[in-house]
């Protein structure tokens, strides 16, 4: 068996053996698995880090959504408010539109009585003078007396 | 194989560069150059998909390419293999139970390339590996407990009667774990080349009927394959359990 008949080279084998184990080791423990390690935790701070800004982002949805609705019902009350703020003033307004319009009426219904009234007046003593002037005509072409002497 | 010759002329160690120092043989022998292309092979697996420093921030960094896969897959496995066995505090071995799975299992595997050598086929190599861990975790257990690190050869809880019968037979499988260890390498790798090897010479000595060892050592080989892996897991999850024996005793 040549593994223990070259007794010969045995210090060769455990020279190299020691040799390449010992460049083996120490390029791995140096270089090779830093750099491995190095990439793994890169890519597991990655994924964690998703992780967490996905929870984050998940919450920051939410509050905007509770931000939104409660703006939502805002509006609304404001909305409702608002229409019936418009309904009070436009009945207010047609209120004190109809009232200001009846009023108008019935001052021009009174001036126009007022009017009717005075040109009645007018009228009646304007036929007064006529019917004296016509009468003292008339008496005055009766009696042949100056229209001047009568008096009625 | 030509016909007649050894199964076991495989396991012989051929000089390539004769070299002397301070009259030490330390000539560079096949199995060197086989431990050559070991090495390089893991450093040049395992480092180059990371060396590329493109360093865009964005997203794409982050998808690991075909190669890096595969090297993270036997990161990951070691990984998960110190946790297991040692915890948290395996992590400070990671590297040295890293280096010996790949250094074994891929020893083993280029040892089944046709016409190549396989380094952990030599006793010498593969005791040296097992002293290398039994020293380490020896020295590992003396440093974290002192002479505390005696009471790991008393178990608790036994009636002491019993002790003068059960302290050497501790003594005696702690000392055996290199050996167990070693050997365990050796005789797998020595047995299964050598079977291929057997099987092989009956191909041309059987004509036409070697169609059946044929069919024998295609399967034996993917067995071999499987052995390969397997005796490197082995060695690396004995590590591990060594290294845990140091660091908490019982």
């Amino acid at each position: 068996m040549p593994q223990l008949e070259q007794v010969e080279f045995f210090i060769s084998q455990l020279f190299w053996l020691g040799v390449f184990f010992v460049i083996l080791f120490s390029v791995l423990t140096y270089i090779t698995l830093p750099k491995i390690r190095a990439f793994l935790n890169q890519r597991d701070d990655f994924v964690k880090l998703h992780i967490s800004k996905q929870d984050e982002l998940i919450k920051k949805a939410e509050s905007i959504i509770e931000n939104y609705e409660a703006k939502l019902t805002e509006a609304k009350n404001q909305a409702s408010e608002i229409i019936n703020d418009a309904k009070d003033k436009a009945l207010q307004e047609s209120e004190t539109l109809i009232k200001a319009t009846e009023e108008k009426i019935q001052q021009e219904i009174r001036q126009t009585e007022e009017r009717v009234t005075k040109e009645k007046d007018l009228a009646i003593s304007e036929l007064n003078v006529q019917l004296k002037d016509s009468a003292t005509n008339f008496i005055s072409k009766v009696t042949k007396i100056e229209k001047g002497n009568i008096t009625i | 194989m030509a016909k007649g010759e050894s199964p076991l002329k495989q396991f012989e160690i051929q000089p390539i560069i004769d070299i002397n120092l301070f009259g030490l043989d330390i000539s560079f022998t096949n199995s060197a150059l086989w431990m050559t292309v070991t090495t390089a092979f893991i450093l040049i697996f395992f480092t180059a998909p990371f060396l590329k420093s493109k360093k865009t921030n964005s997203v794409s960094d982050l998808y690991p390419s075909r190669m890096q896969v595969a090297a993270e897959l036997g990161f990951s496995f070691i990984n998960s293999l110190l946790n297991d066995t040692v915890g948290k505090e395996g992590k400070k071995y990671f590297s040295l139970v890293f280096t010996l799975f790949m250094f074994i299992l891929f020893g083993n595997l280029f040892g089944m390339i046709p016409y190549s050598f396989t380094f952990t086929s030599h006793i010498i190599v593969t005791l040296a590996l097992a002293m290398g861990v039994f020293i380490f975790v020896t020295v590992l257990g003396f440093v974290k407990h002192g002479v505390k690190f005696f009471s790991f050869f008393v178990i608790p809880g036994l009636p002491i009667y019993m002790l003068p019968l059960l302290i050497p037979i501790e003594i005696i499988s702690y000392l055996s774990r290199p050996i167990s260890l070693s050997v365990r390498l050796f005789a797998n790798m020595l047995a299964g080349h050598t079977l291929l090897k057997v099987f092989a010479g009956f191909v041309s000595a059987l004509g036409i009927f070697g169609i059946l060892p044929l069919v024998f050592i295609i399967a034996l080989t993917g067995l071999e394959i499987l052995i390969a892996f397997l005796q490197a897991y082995v060695f690396a999850i004995l590590t591990c359990l060594y290294i845990n024996d140091a660091l908490h005793l019982h």
